[in-house]
């Protein structure tokens, strides 16, 4: 495994006083907490912030972490001394923050992290080790509208701390094969039984719960369970009304367009958003694509339309 | 280290389920206090008489399970994650229709 320099990752000196590292994980957690930041791979960045966090804002471990010394470098190979934890005393102290909302979590934690304070380590809470019911967990899955649209088949890596028999702790990757039902939206969570938390205690394993999140469509616009497509027509089409073809989710329809339509009106097609119940709809936003006067005939279309048409003011509502 | 191959069907968190109170603080690892506080600030609307009894809509999870992160990870309290929350949703809808009129633009 590769070591972890925690000071470089926070950007702190090795003799950065707590309040010093407190501050430096409060900025890099604003920077790059995936829920708010549009930073480029911001999740793992913060989770490797919340992890150097997890080990420097607690005195035994950052003592521990010390003691393997200055000279690491980031990314180099690692192996923890095997008497690495030999002179320290453990507090071994219950759950901590007390309040639900600061539960200790290593989840998604680096095999570095994992070797030297995880689970079967003096320095896992004694909540870690205590028999119980495993916890939930909790991922994001990205997937493509077409997917939400019409359910899939998704293969996802989870790993998993498993303590081996001599008491080190192994991150071991299990693969799943997730099938996403058709009509998830954006937002909605999956759960799938049993596969969080294993229970060290033969307790109930937690759940692990998959939030979606829909890709931007390069034509639709999800909201909901709608969606909205900009369709380009003709002046004519707009003036006269015609009959057009419009790409749905679920195939291709033909929609009339009314005569006097404009720019930036919606229509709508019931039920041709994402199925549920009710299924949502799909808007089609119309966008007047005015053909260029690039040709001596187009030209002389838009002169007579000029003459013939000399009462329309586009610009009538600027002068009450 | 091996990979082990399972298939999963999964049972999908309906918009129109109804959780209880103290099902919803395990999945988004919110204590009590925190939910009621949510509540009052308007990020949630349970039905039920008491906070124990209170109900709420799965469709609130998502924002809930924010709420949480934005509290254990920013170490901000219940109304700053409410207002952090209400923000991002204006920014979502805001870059909704900027993106909306930049497909009406002449290309």
């Amino acid at each position: 495994m590769e070591y972890r320099d925690y000071y470089k990752v926070l950007g702190v000196a090795r003799t950065a006083t707590a309040e010093e590292i407190k501050k430096s994980y409060r900025r890099l957690a604003r920077k790059y907490h995936p829920d708010v930041s549009k930073e480029k791979d911001a999740e793992q960045k913060f989770k490797e912030v919340q992890e150097a966090y997890e080990v420097l804002k607690d005195p035994e471990k950052r003592a521990a972490y010390d003691q393997l010394g200055s000279d690491w470098k980031s990314g180099q190979q690692f192996r923890p001394p095997p008497d690495w934890t030999s002179g320290f005393e453990f507090r071994g102290g219950g759950p901590r923050g007390g309040g639900g909302a600061h539960v200790f979590e290593e989840q998604g934690f680096s095999d570095f992290f994992s070797s030297l304070f995880g689970g079967a380590s003096p320095f896992a809470t004694s909540a870690q080790r205590q028999p119980r019911g495993g916890r939930d967990h909790h991922a994001r899955i990205d997937i493509d509208l077409e997917e939400a649209f019409g359910g899939g088949t998704r293969t996802l890596e989870l790993k998993r701390p498993e303590v081996k028999p001599d008491g080190t702790v192994e991150l071991r990757t299990h693969t799943v094969r997730v099938s996403i039902p058709a009509g998830v939206a954006d937002g909605q969570l999956i759960r799938l039984a049993g596969q969080g938390e294993a229970a060290p205690g033969g307790g109930r394993a937690g759940d692990l719960y998959l939030e979606v999140h829909v890709r931007p469509h390069r034509l639709y616009q999800l909201e909901g369970r709608d969606v909205t497509l900009t369709l380009p027509i003709a002046p004519w089409e707009a003036a006269l009304g015609a009959t057009v073809t419009v790409p749905t989710l679920g195939g291709a329809v033909d929609m009339q367009v009314p005569a006097g339509a404009q720019s930036g009106q919606k229509l709508r097609l019931r039920g041709r958003g994402l199925p549920g119940q009710p299924p949502g709809d799909a808007y089609v936003q119309l966008k007047v694509v005015v053909p260029p006067a690039s040709s001596p005939e187009a030209r002389a279309l838009y002169e007579t339309m000029r003459t013939k048409l000399a009462g329309f003011d586009p610009r009538a509502d600027l002068k009450r | 280290m091996s990979n082990i191959v399972q298939t999963y069907d999964v049972c999908l968190v309906s918009d129109d389920d109804w959780l209880a109170a103290g099902e919803i603080c395990r999945l988004c690892r919110l204590d009590l206090e925190a939910v009621i506080e949510f509540a009052d600030l308007g990020l949630i609307a349970p039905r039920g008489h008491s906070p124990e009894q209170w109900q709420l809509p799965a469709a609130a999870l998502p924002r809930l399970a924010m709420a949480g992160r934005l509290m254990r990870d920013l170490g901000v309290n219940a109304s700053g994650a409410a207002l952090v929350i209400d923000l991002l949703d204006t920014q979502r809808e805001l870059e909704r229709e900027l993106e909306r009129l930049a497909r009406l633009a002449p290309q």
